[in-house]
């Protein structure tokens, strides 16, 4: 049985001051960006973004902790956390007093760093990307639709998060260096001038004049901290961490430029490149994508050679597991609600198939996985992808890994994610070469600008709220920031007035392609402004298909492109359209107007009504065909409007269905649904039925998920299983477990999260959190501490069907 | 036409024989075991339920089930706290001696605190039912089990149940007493991959005195069993006082022997108290309480039984 080997005293060192630490709010970025901008409003475009990439190269602090084998943060202090004021930063200033103190990741802020963003940060206000974007956005919106609750535009702050939700192609990084990317782009500055720039060639030759800037920034940045770990060594008295420092040194010294020679420069160079990214961007949901494909074969070189043993090479891989665990987002309070627990969505993923479908598990695959699970780490979140051919070992630590740690890794089967990305329009080989961004969110690894989280909060597409829309003439009654009395949606009618089965679903569908085609309009005007204002020339250096053609990744330049979307409340909208047949039109047990008026009263004077249609109706989620019939149709109708959209890089939008904490936010805001839902509870979490709905165990559950297709969800689904943990044990244990995983997945299931832990514990836990400090759970897309989420979302994990004999 | 009587059909089974199974439990038995852990099963006719923890209260349904009952057997009972709301609820009490089953009050009791247990089937229907769980047979190398109270009881219903799945090529095992007519377990010998076959006491007379019944007819069935060749897992209920001592666990393990190689598993369960509140929903008492055997006594018992070259396991 798969067993966790002991830690190193340096490892549990490092553990430790990672889960002490109370992050704080570094300004070091903050400070460098800001006085760029400030100086220099004559600079625009990519330029403008190369220079200030090249100027957080040349002044960001090059810390090199204790202890450390890997280095590089975006802040002074461990555990620091960077801020990002180009994109948006007027909640800050909302919410300055609080951070310390909120409920839900506090951060640490300095008075003098208090004052100076005091100081400075009201530039922003007019400066930001987001000020500009709100201008763009057009009028009718504002007139008639704003406030629907289904869409989650506001008059103002409406790209609070950038484009997100990409990752770089670390090949590149690791096997090349990024010395022949800038090697190529003075080439190709070289030949444009030579030849003279025609028509477009202007903007393409700033784009390899940015691409310039920023790897040779990056290679100047990553030898700053060789310089560092010199002067460390220079006055270490501790011979053996000289050593080590020296060898650091020689590493950033060379790798990033050139091509990795070990396991150790392999970790290093991913390490620097992301935390470039991360610089350029934000911890929004940027992934590590295959990290065992671009660095298992220097880790099993090394084994090979025994220039490793494998307690040095698992001790490497705890080590940089940890430092991608430290980096975390300064969230709004609001955002934080959605990713509770310091998480920065920097998915790594792992197994898998290679491009002519041959399993490619390595070492690496397995030592990522011990590394989670023997520190018991819910960060950086993990993706096991399982197919036909994953070995039994495999399966085995995956299981054990979750089961250990809540929910990490993830599990996704091949068979479905490819096939969406072939949907999609992506060649077999590259779709075959994918792996998950953010949460769930598949994307072909290394030439795909996935933008599966679309701009942060604008990527939701709340289904209760138009259902509501819907049943009430295009008035959502729900209360929320924004909301309106007035009509917002189509004028579809009333469910009182209604009278056929068919004038319900024709309604609703009418709904969803109207607020569908806004979202597209919406993000589309949004986008081109975004590929004007805020480039990615660090990740453009490797994405495959940018340098090629002289095109940044937000230009359309990646050889693939997605925008993706997600929904919340399939299971509510499924159950309650199957309800109103049932109840109205079917079994006649009330009229349209009764359920009606039940319904905006909060079921008040209609208790019997409630009572009748929670316990004594057929809900979705028992394998009833009758019951489940919905579902397909509002998976469907959703996933057919949105996929109808064009997206800025002429790609078509994806549908996808993983809620991450928001079921419970936007249910909050969400009025009686007809499956007995009650005003402002959670709204159904991922694919899965109604919270307690589903009544006649697992296997009906599983087989009435199974009823829309999911390789139409290109970007990704989210089922939650909960298992009690006697129903789990031992290796017989295990092996069922597995056996139900590959039951869901040959029927079609695309990814799977599993908790193994029991509700009584999860109760004990949020009465008694010091005992349970180390408590991973799976919450939706990414696992948590438990003690570190907020408790209505403590609350809905207790209360999501716990699958148990 | 032929129906069954069923109280229960649960999936993901993972104690009742290989991989993962769904497990259909039919009604009625003819022994009266006093640890029995599912007191639902042992009664022919269906029965009236209640769960205090899913009642609302006399107060939310407005006594809709007080109302619906012609006998006048429902009255109002205890008071419980909502856990959620801190509100008193005022719940139910079945007067047993005047409730005769009809479930008029379990029509309107919305909640599903109120519920007729027992449901009728008819081959055509459980099999369809049972066959939709199918795909985890499938992978997990899992299947039905009939189980009861006693199956065979009922055994045109299982032998019209059993041939369907066979059919289909479905895994069965079934989960029985032994005690009926050899005739009976010989009509499912066709069909049968395992036999859950449960050994409660080597002496009759105990037997008897104890759930009712003499034990005879079971040691001989399970011989016939063995003689035709089938498979069984043979479990032993491990109830103190009654079976636990060495005499009557090596007197089991000799018998167990002596079937050969048909006896492929010996499962020790250790009794447990779980079922004791299920009493209370079906009736006013409740069966004798033990305390549930010590880990170190079952591994003990477990050694003593492998030492006649039994593979035994607790669970």
């Amino acid at each position: 049985m798969y067993q966790n080997a002991p830690i190193s005293d340096r490892v549990a060192y490092i553990r430790a001051m990672y889960r002490n630490k109370k992050p704080k709010i570094d300004i070091c970025r903050y400070k460098i960006v800001t006085e760029y901008y400030m100086n220099n409003p004559q600079v625009t475009g990519i330029l403008r973004r190369g220079r200030v990439m090249r100027e957080l190269f040349e002044k960001m602090p090059t810390p090199v902790h204790d202890h450390e084998l890997i280095v590089g943060h975006p802040g002074v202090e461990y555990r620091s956390s960077a801020l990002y004021p180009e994109h948006s930063f007027y909640w800050f200033f909302d919410e300055i007093d609080t951070f310390a103190t909120r409920d839900t990741d506090p951060y640490d802020l300095d008075p003098e760093d208090r004052k100076y963003i005091e100081e400075t940060g009201r530039f922003w206000d007019k400066n930001c990307t987001c000020a500009a974007i709100d201008e763009v956005y057009p009028d009718e919106y504002r007139e008639h639709v704003m406030g629907n609750g289904v869409l989650n535009f506001l008059p103002v702050n409406n790209c609070q998060h950038p484009m997100g939700h990409y990752c770089g192609n670390f090949w590149t990084v690791v096997d090349k260096g990024l010395g022949s990317v800038l090697q190529e782009a003075r080439e190709k500055k070289a030949a444009m001038l030579e030849k003279g720039l025609g028509g477009e060639d202007g903007k393409t030759y700033q784009f390899y004049r940015a691409i310039e800037l920023v790897t040779e920034g990056l290679i100047i940045y990553t030898k700053r901290y060789a310089k560092e770990c010199l002067r460390q060594a220079e006055t270490c008295t501790d011979e053996k961490r000289k050593a080590e420092l020296l060898d650091m040194a020689d590493r950033l010294d060379r790798v990033i430029e050139k091509p990795c020679e070990s396991y150790h420069d392999a970790l290093q160079a991913c390490f620097m490149y992301q935390l470039a990214l991360l610089l350029e961007s934000q911890p929004h949901g940027i992934s590590y994508g295959r990290l065992d494909q671009y660095c298992g074969k220097y880790l099993e070189a090394d084994l090979a050679s025994g220039k490793l043993t494998v307690e040095q090479a698992q001790e490497l891989t705890d080590m940089f597991i940890l430092k991608v665990a430290e980096i975390n987002k300064v969230w709004s309070e609001r955002a934080t609600k959605s990713g509770p627990g310091y998480t920065a969505g920097q998915l790594i993923t792992l197994g898998g198939i290679d491009k002519d479908g041959n399993d490619v598990t390595n070492a690496m695959t397995y030592m990522v996985m011990q590394s989670s699970a023997r520190l018991k780490l819910h960060n950086p979140p993990l993706a096991l992808r399982v197919h036909a051919g994953t070995p039994d070992e495999l399966w085995e630590a995956g299981i054990e890994t979750t089961k250990q740690v809540g929910g990490v890794p993830c599990f996704e089967w091949d068979d479905v994610a490819i096939e969406a990305l072939v949907r999609r329009g992506i060649a077999l080989e590259d779709a075959r070469n994918y792996c998950l961004i953010g949460c769930v969110e598949p994307c072909s690894c290394g030439n795909d600008l996935a933008d599966s989280g679309g701009d942060g909060h604008d990527s939701y597409t709340i289904l209760p709220a138009a259902f509501w829309c819907a049943i009430n003439n295009g008035v959502n009654p729900g209360k929320f920031p924004g909301s309106t009395d007035k009509p917002t949606g189509l004028p579809t009618g009333y469910l009182k007035d209604m009278t056929s089965m068919q004038q319900v679903l024709d309604a609703y569908k009418a709904q969803i392609e109207y607020f569908t085609k806004w979202q597209v309009s919406l993000v589309n005007c949004y986008e081109h402004l975004y590929a004007e204002m805020m480039p990615l020339p660090m990740l453009s250096a490797t994405l495959t298909g940018c340098m090629e053609s002289g095109k940044d990744a937000t230009w359309g330049g990646a050889k693939y492109n997605n925008c993706g979307n997600t929904s919340i409340g399939h299971g509510n909208v499924a159950d309650s359209l199957n309800i109103i047949d049932q109840i109205c039109f079917r079994n006649k047990i009330v009229t349209p107007a009764e359920l009606y008026d039940a319904l905006i009263n909060n079921w008040e004077g209609y208790e019997d009504l409630h009572q009748y249609i929670v316990g004594k109706c057929v809900h979705f989620g028992n394998n009833d065909p009758e019951a489940d019939k919905y579902l397909k149709f509002v998976a469907d109708t959703y996933s057919e409007s949105i996929t109808r959209g064009v997206s800025a890089r002429g790609c078509h939008w994806t549908a996808g269905c993983w809620p991450v904490t928001l079921n419970v936010v936007y249910g909050g805001w969400c009025a009686a649904t007809p499956d007995g839902r009650k005003y402002g509870a959670p709204l159904s979490d991922g694919i899965s039925p109604v919270q307690s709905m589903d009544k006649n165990g697992p296997f009906a559950t599983i087989n009435s998920i199974l009823k829309f297709d999911q390789s139409n969800y290109a970007n990704g689904t989210l089922c939650n299983m909960k298992f009690h943990p006697t129903a789990l044990q031992g290796a017989e244990g295990a092996k069922k477990l597995r056996a139900v995983m590959e039951t869901y997945f040959r029927g079609g299931g695309m990814e799977l999260q599993i908790n193994v832990v029991s509700a009584e514990t999860l109760r004990a836990a949020q009465k008694n959190p010091k005992e349970y400090q180390d408590l991973v759970v799976r919450i939706a897309g990414f696992s948590a501490y438990f003690v570190e989420v907020y408790k209505a979302a403590q609350d809905d994990l207790i209360r999501r069907t716990e699958l148990s004999v | 036409m032929i129906t069954g009587r069923l109280y229960d059909i649960q999936g993901f089974s993972v104690q009742d024989g290989p991989g993962i199974r769904t497990t259909a439990f039919l009604k009625g038995c003819p022994l009266r075991c006093p640890w029995c852990h599912s007191p639902e099963s042992q009664a022919f006719y269906k029965q009236l339920s209640w769960m205090s923890m899913r009642c609302l209260g006399l107060d939310a349904c407005r006594s809709r089930c007080v109302s619906a009952c012609p006998k006048g057997a429902i009255e109002e009972g205890e008071k419980r706290v909502d856990v959620a709301t801190g509100d008193e609820l005022r719940m139910v009490h079945v007067k047993r001696d005047l409730c005769d089953n009809c479930g008029a009050c379990a029509d309107k009791c919305y909640a599903e605190a109120l519920t007729l247990c027992g449901k009728d089937y008819t081959p055509d229907e459980l099999v369809a039912r049972l066959l939709q769980d199918k795909n985890f047979f499938d992978t997990s190398g899992g299947g039905v089990t009939i189980s009861g109270g006693e199956p065979l009881s009922q055994i045109d219903f299982v032998e019209a149940v059993l041939k369907g799945l066979k059919e289909n090529g479905i895994h069965v095992a079934l989960d029985t007493t032994g005690f009926a007519p050899w005739e009976a377990l010989e009509r499912t010998l066709p069909y049968v991959d395992l036999y859950l076959y449960d050994l409660k006491h080597m002496d009759s007379a105990k037997h008897e005195a104890t759930v009712g019944v003499p034990n005879e007819r079971i040691k001989e069935n399970a011989k016939l069993l063995a003689e035709a060749g089938k498979s069984l897992q043979v479990r032993i209920p491990v109830i103190p006082m009654f079976n636990d001592d060495e005499e009557n666990i090596r007197a089991t393990a000799e018998f167990c022997a002596k079937l050969g190689e048909a006896v492929v598993l010996v499962q020790l369960l250790p009794y447990h108290n779980m079922g004791v509140m299920k009493y209370l929903r079906i009736s006013d008492g409740k069966p004798l309480e033990a305390t549930p055997p010590s880990d170190e006594k079952m591994e003990k018992l477990r050694d003593l039984m492998a030492s006649y070259g039994l593979n035994v396991t607790i669970h």
